[in-house]
């Protein structure tokens, strides 16, 4: 059992916080991915787990144990970083027996599972050279190699992705996702890139300013985000907001897109209603939208600006009111740029924000 | 990124260092060999006339006796320059050993020039004398010419002398002697060659030559000299435990900073004060530490542990003059390897020593197989620098024993050289024994240290 | 939701994780408090002796004499041993002959050093990497193995015993690190600066000039005062290559054997302070010096 609790933890650089009293909870075998912009205190909060940088105030418990002060070393855990850190003058053999000579572990059990991880990761070949001739990506294996050697429950990962190339990337991606549903290990894996969080994590936590504003799994943070900023950031392209007015007429709560008219499902509707003349904010995916040539019924009347073909799809860009909207077709759709389509949005995909707090309304 | 186009200005740019270093190095190098191994005074060819122009017969080596048949010349030129090798005479003022004044003629070779006026000299003092079982005092005479004229005074060595006038003499002498075969030959040669017996006039032997040749005779000199054994043992000696604990305290210095504690600055700083001291003031100040009424004597007669001073500069406590020698060592020239570790260490990924740490290692595990690993290539550079410097080490031990309880190769170097003795050759011997020994381990150490990446790659 | 559920779970066992806790604490301080020790032994180990000069240096002449020593405090503070150093024999004359040395070393090894950085730093060249390791070989070359041949030769031109003999030599000597030193600065500089100044329409002496010169200049000067601080101490060869014209380090090792603990003490310290304010001058810079040299 390796349960990660992160407990109020606070680090501050001076007078910044990096990680403002974040608490979290991983589950054993559970794949977390922790991601945010750069700066917004991921990785401190991953060093605070490891041991590399002490916290001001909170606590981590991994197993049970309360690690919060102790050295990296006797937390038992193993770690990519995003250099991949591999020791340039022992051979790839070496380093992925690091830890297990570190921990004194028996000779021959460390040769089986050195061998192993080797295995796993297709490195069984270079393990009497030195990392100084090898490629990015087989670093990186080595660098996963000796990781998993340890077999320790919990593992972290910083970035490791972030230095191969484009292609190595999507290939390494699927292949440490294959992995890791293998080893079972609880894992907590930093990332800027929200691909990645998707394509990998049983939950996401996204971080902004060493707060984490939502942890779910990949499609709900993706389909509910639970503010602005997360639907902003996850996605590509990131989600619409559009500015609406809330018009109460006859107890029947209505949201007024320029001359157009948004009726809200009941629950929103309820909700609404404290917001009589004021702003709120409607979020919809690009590919939610519904767009049609000739005036449908519910749908609005815009003008196209732009035309981006991306071959599965096309996206359109279209400014309604101040705001810019992106809405994703099917590349057959004939729209054209300076000609007018309707849109609709369909009503269950909306997500209804606080201009305000900028938080979703449930 | 680098100008990748290949053109003349780099060497151009180059050309000063490069032409200095030549001036100011390689040539005093090949100049230091040639001073140890070539004397310019070997033999002494004798000519069948007593003038230049006459043809050698032969060539008496230096030192050895020969016999003087007649002599020739003595022809009085009043130019110290006369374009010819001839024996220089002052007429010198000087109160004599019994303190009554004296005044006569005496040879210029017994005389070291202290003052010139206009390329002429006119104060000097009576050099010593080196030979063993010689006449510790100089003789003046009444006559200019005549080493076996009437005595006017005795001088001792270092008594200060007026120079009045000088005259040139030319005198040949022709003598009969062995040469290197063995065999006995006849021919003139120059009086300023040959120093005559005092006793008997007839016999004399071959004070210098005028001929060249390599030899080890100042190797020999060297190893037989008293002090020779006694500087070597403690110039290794002092290399041998003076490095060891440098590279430890400079080990632990760097990681303290690698620590990055609080006013980490301020620590960095002090520790690379010494890296700028004065080997001179480091060793007065070690001085003062050991001195009889120093600071350690201070200290342990403020606690009570003593009554009486201890004596830790003398010639029965030469074990305590090398420890105050390591300690000022150790002191001064720690920071040297601090710096170099300390960069060193900047250039290693904080992410290397992270993961070993995550992945177990402790302190000494990190130490021994990460940073040790890491820093090989600025350890070989520190242990050569440093080694190289530690056979130098000279005014360390000038401050703490005086140079004379404790002697260095170094030291020996200067004694040769400075003071009244002057003897370039012995002093580029030793010189040329430290430049040896400074190679040797540096290919030793370029070979020991050799990195594993450079084993892999080879 | 979870979180709140490990919480309770977590004040179940709360003796025992408030113990684990506490102890992991207390070692980690413990851990910090013997950095600190270590840190400051060696800060005292540095400073002691520093100290103790100084007070001898700074007191009665009596009181250098006075045993057993107090340690501390100063035990009275007064200028007369400075002023007794300062005002006898040759010590005067010894500065002097001390400043002009190093002065005309520095000026000299860095106008010879300078170019030679930048040609190391800047180019590529056939003899590029022979030329450092040159000289780097004679950065750790024996100083004592130059300085007899170069008086002998001194001797016989006629410069023996001349202020800028001995700053001839000391050039020779402190030129390798110079240009190591220099070279590193420049190489700090990205070469992509030059060319965006030559893009922009400056000749390459005006980017030189206007661009490379201002961001190297702390970085040539530490370099040079360094320079100056090895000149200033260096004794062996200034020794050899002197009689009358002695700098001050060759006067006071000439008059060790005669001396008073007063002058030995007071001329001890009177070197070692131009050095504490130099190497704080440069101390920024002190592992630019020796970063390169490992490479």
């Amino acid at each position: 059992m390796a349960e990660i609790v992160i407990e109020n933890a606070v680090k501050k650089f001076g007078h910044f916080f990096a990680v403002n009293n974040v608490s979290l909870t991983i589950q054993d075998q559970e794949f977390m991915v922790l991601l945010g912009p750069s700066g917004c205190g991921k990785t401190t909060l991953l060093r605070a787990i490891a041991g590399l940088g002490m916290l001001d105030s909170g606590r981590i418990m991994i197993g049970g144990r309360d690690v919060t002060y102790m050295p990296p070393r006797e937390r038992n855990l193993a770690m990519v970083f995003q250099s991949y850190a591999i020791f340039p003058h022992m051979t790839v053999y070496d380093n992925v027996a690091f830890g297990l000579k570190m921990r004194k572990a028996d000779p021959a059990e460390t040769d089986r599972r050195v061998k192993q991880a080797a295995e796993l990761l297709h490195i069984e070949q270079m393990l009497d050279r030195h990392p100084s001739r090898m490629s990015g990506g087989q670093r990186q294996r080595v660098a996963v190699a000796r990781a998993i050697a340890v077999q320790s429950e919990v593992l972290l990962m910083d970035e490791p992705l972030s230095n191969l190339d484009a292609l190595l990337r999507l290939e390494m991606r699927a292949e440490l996702k294959r992995l890791l549903v293998e080893l079972k290990v609880t894992t907590i894996y930093v990332t800027h890139d929200q691909i990645e969080a998707m394509s990998m994590g049983d939950r996401i936590a996204v971080m902004r300013d060493g707060v984490i504003q939502q942890v779910d799994k990949p499609n709900t943070v993706y389909d509910t985000p639970s503010d602005r900023f997360v639907g902003g950031f996850i996605g590509n392209p990131p989600m619409n907001f559009i500015d609406g007015q809330v018009q109460i007429k006859n107890g029947a709560v209505k949201v007024q897109i320029g001359e157009f008219t948004i009726h809200p499902p009941e629950v929103i509707a309820s909700v609404l209603k404290a917001f009589d003349g004021q702003q709120v904010v409607i979020g919809i995916r690009a590919e939610n939208i519904e767009t049609f040539t000739t005036p449908t019924e519910g749908a609005m009347k815009v003008q196209v600006l732009v035309v981006e073909p991306l071959g599965s799809q096309n996206l359109l860009t279209i400014k309604i009111n101040e705001s810019m909207l992106k809405v994703a077709t099917h590349p057959d759709f004939p729209a054209t740029a300076d000609h007018d389509i309707w849109l609709r949005f369909p009503i269950d995909k909306v997500r209804w924000i606080n201009r305000e707090s900028q938080k979703a309304l449930v | 990124m680098k100008r990748k186009k290949r053109n003349w200005t780099p060497y151009i740019l180059l050309a000063p260092s490069l032409i200095y270093l030549a001036v100011f190095f390689a040539w005093p190098m090949v100049r230091s060999l040639s001073l140890a191994f070539y004397k310019d005074d070997a033999q002494l060819s004798l000519r069948a006339e007593a003038s230049f122009t006459s043809p050698v017969v032969g060539a008496i080596p230096q030192a050895a006796t020969v016999t003087i048949l007649d002599t020739q010349g003595n022809h009085l030129e009043t130019a110290v320059d006369s374009g010819t090798i001839t024996e220089v005479w002052y007429r010198i003022s000087s109160s004599g050993a019994d303190g009554a004044a004296a005044e006569g003629w005496i040879l210029s070779d017994r005389v070291r020039v202290d003052e010139e006026s206009g390329g002429v000299p006119t104060l000097g003092r009576i050099r010593a004398v080196r030979r063993s079982g010689a006449d510790p005092q100089s003789s003046v005479y009444v006559q200019p010419g005549s080493s076996h004229g009437e005595v006017a005074a005795r001088l001792d060595a270092q008594t200060e002398v007026n120079i009045l006038e000088l005259v040139t003499l030319e005198v040949w002498y022709q003598v009969s002697g062995t040469d290197r075969e063995g065999q006995t030959i006849e021919g003139w040669a120059q009086s300023a060659f040959i120093t005559r017996g005092e006793q008997d006039p007839s016999s004399g032997f071959i004070k210098k030559g005028d001929t060249g040749e390599w030899t080890l005779d100042f190797i020999r000199a060297m190893v037989a000299d008293r002090f020779f054994m006694s500087a070597l043992t403690t110039t290794l000696l002092l290399t041998v435990i003076t490095i060891p604990i440098q590279f430890v305290v400079a080990l632990v210095m760097a990681l303290v900073i690698q620590a990055r504690l609080k006013g980490n600055t301020l620590f960095l700083y002090l520790f690379a004060i010494p890296l700028g001291v004065s080997e001179l003031a480091v060793g007065i100040v070690f001085y003062l530490l050991f001195t009889e009424s120093g600071y350690i004597n201070s200290f342990l007669m403020g606690l009570g542990l003593i009554d009486q001073s201890i004596t830790f500069i003398s010639i029965q406590t030469r074990h305590w003059i090398i420890i105050a020698i390591v300690l000022a060592e150790v002191w001064r020239a720690t920071s040297i390897v601090m710096v170099i570790l300390v960069s060193g260490l900047q250039a290693v990924p904080t992410e290397l020593l992270e993961a070993a740490e995550l992945y177990g290692a402790g302190l000494w595990q990190r130490v021994r197989h990460v940073i040790l690993p890491l820093l090989k290539p600025s350890i070989q550079v520190a242990l050569i620098l440093r080694t190289i410097l530690a056979l130098q080490v000279f005014a360390v031990v000038m401050a703490i024993s005086g140079g004379d309880i404790v002697t260095t190769l170094s030291r020996e170097t200067y004694r040769w050289y400075s003071e009244e003795i002057r003897n370039p050759n012995m002093a580029a011997a030793y010189a040329g024994l430290i430049m040896l020994i400074s190679i040797f381990t540096a290919i030793f150490y370029l070979r020991a240290v050799r990195t594993q990446e450079e084993a892999a790659i080879t | 939701m979870t979180a709140e559920i490990k919480l309770t779970n977590a004040g179940v066992a709360s003796a025992e994780m408030q113990a684990m806790r506490r102890r992991a604490l207390r070692r980690l301080r413990i851990n910090r408090g013997i950095t600190y020790a270590i840190a400051i032994s060696l800060a005292v180990w540095i400073i002691l002796p520093i100290y103790l000069i100084g007070s001898m240096a700074l007191t009665t002449p009596a009181g250098v004499r006075g045993f057993p020593k107090a340690i501390f405090p100063f035990t009275d503070i007064s200028l007369d041993t400075m002023s007794f150093f300062l005002q006898s024999q040759g010590i005067l004359r010894g500065i002097v002959n001390s400043i002009v040395v190093a002065l005309i070393t520095l000026v000299l090894s860095t106008l010879i050093a300078a170019p030679a950085g930048y040609a190391i730093s800047r180019y590529v060249f056939r003899g590029r990497d022979f030329y450092r390791l040159a000289i780097l070989g004679v950065r750790a070359f024996p100083v004592i193995v130059l300085a007899v041949p170069l008086a002998v030769l001194f001797m016989r031109m006629g410069l023996f015993d001349k202020t800028y003999s001995v700053a001839l030599m000391h050039t020779a000597l402190t030129l390798p690190t110079t240009v190591l030193v220099i070279g590193s600065v420049f190489a700090s500089i990205p070469y992509e600066l030059e060319e965006a100044a030559t893009v922009h329409g400056a000749t390459a002496l005006q980017a030189f000039r206007r661009v490379v010169v201002p961001l190297a200049l702390p970085g040539i000067a530490a370099a040079a005062i360094f320079t100056f601080v090895m000149s200033w101490n260096e004794v062996f060869a200034a020794s050899i290559l002197t009689l009358e014209n002695r700098t001050l380090p060759a006067q006071v090792l000439n008059a060790l054997n005669k001396s008073s603990p007063e002058y030995q003490f007071a001329g001890g310290f009177f070197m070692l302070i131009p050095s504490l304010i130099f190497i704080f001058f440069i101390r920024r810079y002190l592992f630019n010096m020796w970063g390169q040299v490992t490479k």
